[in-house]
């Protein structure tokens, strides 16, 4: 019997998945907002699909947070913080907002001179925005905040 | 003088507002997209039906402030919804909008790279709106 050849559609690539059968807010909204990031603007593609890291997101006067595991052109979004991070970001919502205005200068460095970035820099001296991690993986640091920027 | 909540002359009043703050016009430079705020029914509070804010905002500019059926606020290219008494802990204070979204407590529809880029912005309209004396249909 003669059968029709089906022609498989090419499937659109899953860049952002949720690794709980429901998502808070918190991850719904830091997953959107990178996946319309990296389909939005190609120069962010390129980060996204180099970075291999578990970003673990905290905002404190919400209590809740979120793991980012960037794995080479993937990205799983976990309710909640999650083991082995390598890097962990706490801070308060509007701070956590500022990190998404950060703009990226010259070399794909965040720029801290500006208003945003002395408002953060400022932050980070403070201790009211907390990296953990961060001087061993300034350079991932760097790639999270470009892919996450939508300046 | 105190205005109904949501209702015409609440719009008139948070135009004005929004289009008094200096911090406003600067931090929505650029913005060309319309808002639609959906205030969900919540009989028990005294307000009986849903209705829709709808803010016509240009350029740091509020051209227009509407109140009407929330069908006219869901056709907007933003929209943010939450039962009445979400947005009247706004209004009072009682939630900061940024932390209300992302908790979910305000649900928001639309580019959420554009909106991130002006939540300088979204703060103000948020304080110009605790600026505007309301009567409260449940505290009457």
């Amino acid at each position: 019997m003669a059968r029709r050849k089906v022609k498989a559609e090419p499937q659109q690539p899953v860049l952002v998945d949720y690794a709980d059968g429901e998502p808070s807010a918190f991850a719904s909204m830091l997953g959107g907002l990178i996946q319309a990031n990296v389909e939005g603007r190609p120069e962010k593609q390129k980060d996204f699909e180099a970075l291999v890291a578990r970003v673990g997101i905290w905002v404190n006067d919400i209590n809740e947070g979120v793991t980012l595991d960037f794995k080479s052109g993937k990205l799983t979004v976990h309710n909640g913080l999650k083991p082995h991070r390598t890097i962990t970001i706490r801070a308060d919502a509007e701070t956590v907002m500022s990190l998404s205005n950060l703009k990226v200068g010259l070399l794909g460095m965040p720029i801290y001179y500006d208003e945003v970035g002395r408002e953060v820099a400022g932050k980070l001296l403070r201790g009211k925005l907390q990296i953990d991690g961060l001087l061993p993986n300034i350079l991932t640091l760097n790639a999270v905040t470009r892919i996450f920027s939508v300046q | 003088m105190a205005v109904k909540a949501f209702s015409s002359e609440w719009a008139s009043a948070f135009k004005d507002e929004v289009n008094r703050s200096s911090t406003y016009k600067s931090a929505a430079k650029g913005w060309k997209w319309t808002v639609g705020l959906v205030v969900e029914a919540e009989p028990d509070k005294q307000f009986p039906e849903a209705k829709g804010v709808v803010m016509d905002l240009f350029d740091g500019e509020a051209r227009d402030v509407t109140v009407g059926p929330a069908s006219d606020a869901q056709k907007c290219d933003f929209v943010i919804t939450a039962p009445y008494s979400r947005w009247k802990e706004v209004a009072t204070k009682q939630l900061d909008a940024t932390k209300g979204m992302l908790q979910g407590k305000l649900k928001l529809k639309g580019d959420l790279p554009t909106i991130v880029r002006y939540t300088k912005a979204s703060q103000e309209m948020t304080e110009c709106t605790t600026r505007v004396p309301v009567e409260w249909p449940d505290e009457k």
